[in-house]
């Protein structure tokens, strides 16, 4: 993989599904109704549409992360920061820019930074994330410790 | 501006019940069906940390909020959140879940009124490996002056 520090991710987009919601509520167990009953949203004075699940709008980043990189297990540190919502409807981009290269314990690793874009819309999430781009050996699972974590976490 | 909430201070360390939460596969794969994702991939998606974490913190957002005298009507929010992955998620494993209040902030805003940020930290375990930090912050609004 030829990753270099400004290299853009490739682009994720996701069509926002109300009916996703529905199924993410359940799966949370998440009682709050501004997520599928979309008489509560209007009479919350939010409009007409069910507001997506912040995990939802993070899993659309990690989605992208995970692509890029070769698999889920290659997500190994992600923060972000709630800046907006979501809507049922709205049309979402995830996006990335390389920042970094470190080596660690197991193996290269990218430092980005990430954005979820409603398009013709806000940033409803931003932050940073690290991914294994190369394991020491091909095909290895990552294993970081905590103390490997930590130790890359010092060096930024 | 920013100064410390002092009626709520006194719950930064305060442990969470904690619990289990088994990665069961067939919610790896409703999760990875809402996110447009590819739900054959036996690999969990990594935002089942999450959803590990909280279902298995041991108490209800309810609860939660009852801790720092505010409830869902006051409207909290999502402030950041933090994954860390020390290792791989694992389909079918049950974890071990534990964790804490980590800080407490009061912060006063022009637009936003007064508002505390509550952060607190939840570790998913399998056996005694550490499998995964969950750190979040969850936003207060205090216009009731709690």
């Amino acid at each position: 993989m030829n990753v270099t520090v400004g290299s853009r991710l490739p682009v994720h987009e996701v069509q926002v599904d109300a009916g996703a919601m529905k199924t993410m509520a359940a799966l949370l167990g998440d009682p709050n109704p501004i997520h599928w009953d979309t008489r509560v949203v209007a009479e919350l004075g939010l409009g007409e549409r069910p507001v997506n699940q912040g995990p939802l709008n993070m899993g659309y980043l990690m989605t992208m992360l995970a692509r890029w990189a070769g698999g889920r297990d290659r997500v190994l540190d992600f923060r972000v920061r709630f800046l907006g919502n979501v809507l049922a409807g709205d049309r979402v981009r995830a996006e990335g820019t390389v920042t970094g290269l470190r080596v660690t314990g197991a193996g290269q690793v990218a430092d980005c930074e990430v954005a979820l874009k409603v398009i013709g819309g806000d940033t409803a999430l931003s932050g940073t994330a690290s991914v294994l781009v190369e394991p020491l050996r091909s095909g290895d699972h990552h294993t970081m410790t905590p103390v490997a974590v930590n130790e890359t976490e010092r060096e930024r | 501006m920013s100064e410390m909430a002092p009626a709520h201070l006194a719950l930064v360390g305060r442990e969470f019940p904690g619990g289990q939460y088994t990665l069961e596969p067939w919610r790896a794969w409703l999760l990875a069906d809402a996110l447009g994702d590819d739900p054959g991939d036996t690999q969990p998606h990594p935002v089942m940390a999450w959803m590990a974490a909280v279902g298995g913190m041991g108490i209800t957002w309810d609860e939660l909020f009852a801790w720092f005298d505010a409830t869902a009507d006051d409207g909290p929010m999502f402030g950041e959140h933090q994954t860390t992955l020390h290792a791989p998620l694992q389909s079918g494993v049950t974890y071990r879940v534990s964790g804490k209040v980590t800080s407490v902030d009061r912060k006063t805003g022009r637009r936003a009124g007064t508002f505390d940020i509550v952060g607190y930290e939840l570790c998913l375990y399998d056996g005694q490996e550490h499998v995964a930090t969950c750190w979040n912050s969850l936003v207060l609004p205090r216009r009731r002056g709690a």
